[in-house]
């Protein structure tokens, strides 16, 4: 070995150093970038005897990636679901009526019925005062107001929700795009050999973004693309092939009528009959919020509306046979009462029945008499000032069993009075189960994250301490190069 | 040598969402000690909402029954004053009766004024109102139950008892000052009775309702809550102030006058009896009523326990779990700044 073999020594010695250096100032610049995975020179002994950085190799973690990724679509789907019946909870929300107050300041069809029974209870004890009547009436308009209120709430969630999923299939088919090309980079790169940290950072974190929208899994091919399916097994993107989400919005859902599913070249990925329905992410919460949760309420309202509607309906009183008609409430174009069977949409329409509304020029009096329908329907026949058996008998309706559609997830049989206060038990429960899961799932992507942060992220001591140990092979190298050179001098002087 | 990794931005950014939890459990404690109940009762009881609401709706239902019972319970003491007041009249028309009796010829007042003072203070007193109803007209309410005798133009029962005096004048074949006493007394106990019985009475004395109203004093139990003027006992004692009225100035002889005194005393006699049994009754149904509300005050009690074991929370502990949190928050502060200071770069030599 020839002292001359030694600057080649020291020369790479230099180029290592540098590549080196440059990792690490590019894992300190990143250090706080979220989603750098933190690269590692490796160096290796060239054949003579000098080092040399080879690669560059990026920490990586695939299965704590995938698990951030699943329980960041879960967290999305919860949340979803979560802000939906937020905003229904907060049609019924009665917390904060105080039991001191004979009227309960909640608006929930449950606290307005009670109201109304109130009003009832009233009026029955002096028949004869006309303000007793019209509190019954107000009452009575409060709990129509509040099944429209209820049914409005149901329309604009579905329809937030439907805008929510048109938003989503929009942000997932740009980051599918973006995924493609970010794909394609790293396809190209390792097919080169080049340094494709940045491309496959890329790739990654538009993942976590996609999970974000949808349920993502992913299988690795040998050329190094990463193809994505749906949770459910649908594939999104393949062999450089990106399959496009499509949607139709539709601006308005009143009750009764569904939103149109996502397909993924024409197969169904939402909704109740989808064959390969999506499970979580953003996409999957809005279409159970849209699809599922919020119409079940709306059965639940029309219920209540159709009960009510019964509850109050007037009977033939003269053995006529005539059938039963609305009472003090009503819908528009009613020829009868409604049954549970066809109630669908009824709690956007109901209303007080302005025959008894001295407000639309309706008469109070028929609310205690009868006769809202005409003569037969007459209760109080002998026209006596003190009579209460019609409001005693519509008070006792409200609490007499009814029999109720047991689709809408309530039994098919209850009181008026208890049918109304288990939707409201089932509204906040659904929404504290879905809170709990939006907590649940937070504290996981919490901890998955961090996790995954401290298995691929960088760790500034560490790099600085590799700075100083570079630092110092650099001093020393340096301090190899005068040596050698003074030797070359001495040697030269020598033969001189 | 392998280690951990652990990430620098995770090192300083890990106290974050554990700040941002304590802080959030911070609002809700100051929420819930300030209102004693759950920051959100909603999310906090969740399925047991529906419950929570029918206890409160339960509760709401006893005190507005509770409120309409006192209007009931107004109404009927109003009845029961008007009662005592009829009976205190009757009683002391019986000793203004008594009186003249043993001294006919001079004894003021006369048998004229006995009846007609007795008879309007009877019928206004059966008139009165509570709540802008008739206490004594039965479910039909809305209308004054007891015609006035003494109305301009002569009222339909002041017909009917001239009437009914011409035809026993005919029938004897005397006038009023040669009817006989027996022929008087026979008069009084038939035609004359009948005036105040049955469909007479209804038609010409009384518009009130033999049924009386009703209201539910308690979830499911309703309870007569009113009287009404067409008992016995109003009929007895209006007829003896009418006899005494219509007859005590007709020009009788001594001897039919007392036939007539002694026939209304015993009504009237006969009318208290009868008038104090339905003051018993209508005092049973207050009673009754009264027991009610009695019953639903300790239901409520009972519910507003319920109802505050779900809604309120515990102060003491969340007045602890206060201190806990706030301890915790400057621990975590302390530790950010802590850990922001641990870097490797502080203690390096400056080249």
């Amino acid at each position: 070995m020839s002292l001359s073999s030694t600057y080649n020594i020291i020369s790479s010695a230099f180029a290592s150093t540098a590549a080196q250096t440059s990792v690490i100032s590019n894992n300190i610049a990143n250090a706080n970038t979220p989603g750098y995975n933190r690269q590692v020179a490796n160096v290796v002994t060239t054949s003579y005897g000098g080092s040399q950085v080879v690669s560059v190799t990026r920490e990586a973690n695939n299965a704590l990636l995938d698990q951030v990724n699943a329980s960041t679509s879960l967290a999305a789907a919860q949340q979803a679901v979560a802000s939906g019946l937020t905003t229904l909870a907060a049609t019924v929300d009665d917390s904060a009526s105080s039991t001191s107050s004979a009227s309960q300041n909640g608006n929930s069809p449950s606290a307005t019925l009670s109201n109304l029974e109130s009003a009832l209870a009233t009026y029955q004890s002096s028949p004869n005062s006309q303000a007793a009547g019209q509190a019954v009436v107000s009452a009575a308009s409060e709990l129509a107001s509040s099944l429209n209120t209820g049914t409005s709430a149901v329309q604009q969630v579905r329809e937030q929700a439907d805008s929510g999923m048109a938003a989503s299939v929009t942000t997932i088919n740009s980051l599918l795009n973006q995924y493609a090309q970010a794909d394609a980079a790293v396809v190209n790169g390792t097919a080169s050999g080049a340094n494709v940290s940045t491309a496959e950072n890329t790739r990654d974190s538009l993942l976590t973004q996609l999970s974000q929208q949808i349920g993502v899994s992913t299988t690795n091919n040998p050329n190094g693309s990463v193809s994505i399916f749906t949770d459910s097994g649908v594939p999104l993107y393949q062999t450089g092939v990106v399959s496009q989400l499509s949607f139709t919005a539709s601006p308005t859902l009143v009750a009764g009528t569904s939103g149109n599913p996502v397909t993924v070249n024409g197969v169904a990925i939402t909704g109740p009959s989808a064959p390969m329905a999506i499970q979580s992410g953003a996409l999957a919460g809005l279409s159970t919020l849209r699809d599922t949760v919020a119409p079940q309420y709306q059965s639940q309202l029309d219920q209540i509306a159709n009960g009510v509607i019964n509850a109050f309906a007037e009977t033939d009183q003269t053995g006529g046979g005539n059938p039963a008609m609305p009472g003090l409430f009503t819908y528009p174009g009613a020829t009868g009462v409604p049954s549970s069977t066809t109630a669908t949409g009824l709690a956007g329409l109901i209303e007080v029945n302005p025959a008894v509304d001295p407000s639309q020029g309706g008469n109070v009096s028929l609310l205690q008499n009868g006769g809202i329908n005409g003569a037969n329907y007459v209760y109080n026949t002998t026209g006596v000032a003190g009579y209460t058996g019609r409001i005693q008998g519509m008070i006792s309706s409200i609490t007499a069993t009814q029999a109720f559609d047991p689709s809408a997830g309530l039994g098919s049989s209850a009181s008026l009075s208890s049918y109304a206060s288990s939707s409201v038990g089932w509204v906040q429960g659904q929404n504290q189960q879905a809170s709990n899961a939006v907590t649940y799932e937070n504290s996981v992507v919490t901890q998955a994250t961090a996790a995954l942060n401290n298995a691929t992220g960088v760790n500034l001591d560490t790099e600085l301490t590799n700075m100083l140990t570079i630092e110092n092979t650099y001093t020393t190298t340096a301090k190899l190069l005068t040596t050698v050179g003074a030797m070359f001098n001495a040697l030269i002087s020598a033969t001189n | 040598m392998t280690t951990t990794n652990i990430s620098s931005n995770y090192l300083t950014t890990a106290m974050l969402p554990s700040i941002a939890q304590t802080q959030a459990t911070l609002a809700a404690d100051g929420v819930e000690l300030s209102t004693g109940q759950y920051a959100n009762l909603g999310l906090q009881l969740g399925d047991q909402s529906g419950y929570e609401l029918s206890l409160k709706n339960e509760y709401q239902q006893l005190q507005s029954l509770t409120t309409s019972n006192t209007v009931v319970t107004t109404d009927m003491t109003t009845a029961q004053d008007a009662l005592n007041a009829i009976l205190s009249d009757a009683q002391s028309a019986q000793s203004s009766l008594t009186t003249w009796t043993s001294n006919a010829a001079t004894s003021s007042p006369t048998l004229e004024t006995i009846g007609a003072d007795g008879l309007q203070a009877l019928t206004s007193m059966a008139n009165t109102t509570s709540n802008g109803a008739y206490v004594f007209g039965g479910v039909n309410n809305g209308v004054a139950p007891m015609n006035d005798y003494f109305s301009t133009p002569a009222s339909a029962a002041s017909t009917a008892v001239s009437n009914a005096f011409t035809s026993a004048l005919t029938a004897a074949g005397a006038t009023p000052s040669t009817i006989s006493a027996s022929d008087m007394q026979t008069f009084l106990n038939g035609p004359f009775a009948a005036l105040f019985t049955g469909s007479s009475w209804t038609s010409d004395w009384s518009n009130a309702s033999s049924t009386n109203t009703t209201a539910e004093i308690a979830p499911g139990q309703t309870s007569v809550t009113s009287t009404n003027i067409n008992q016995p006992g109003f009929q007895d004692i209006t007829e003896g102030y009418t006899m005494l009225a219509a007859f005590g100035n007709a020009g009788l002889s001594p001897s039919a006058q007392q036939a007539v005194a002694s026939t209304a005393l015993s009504l009237i006699s006969q009318g208290v009896t009868a008038l104090t049994s339905q003051t018993a009754n209508l005092g049973s149904s207050m009673a009754q009523v009264t027991n009610a509300t009695n019953s639903m005050s300790s239901q409520m009690t009972i519910l507003q326990t319920q109802i505050g074991n779900l809604d309120n929370v515990n102060s003491s502990a969340v007045a602890t779990q206060l201190t806990q949190l706030s301890t915790q928050l400057e621990t975590a502060y302390q530790l950010t700044s802590q850990i922001t200071k641990l870097s490797l770069a502080q203690y390096l030599p400056v080249a």
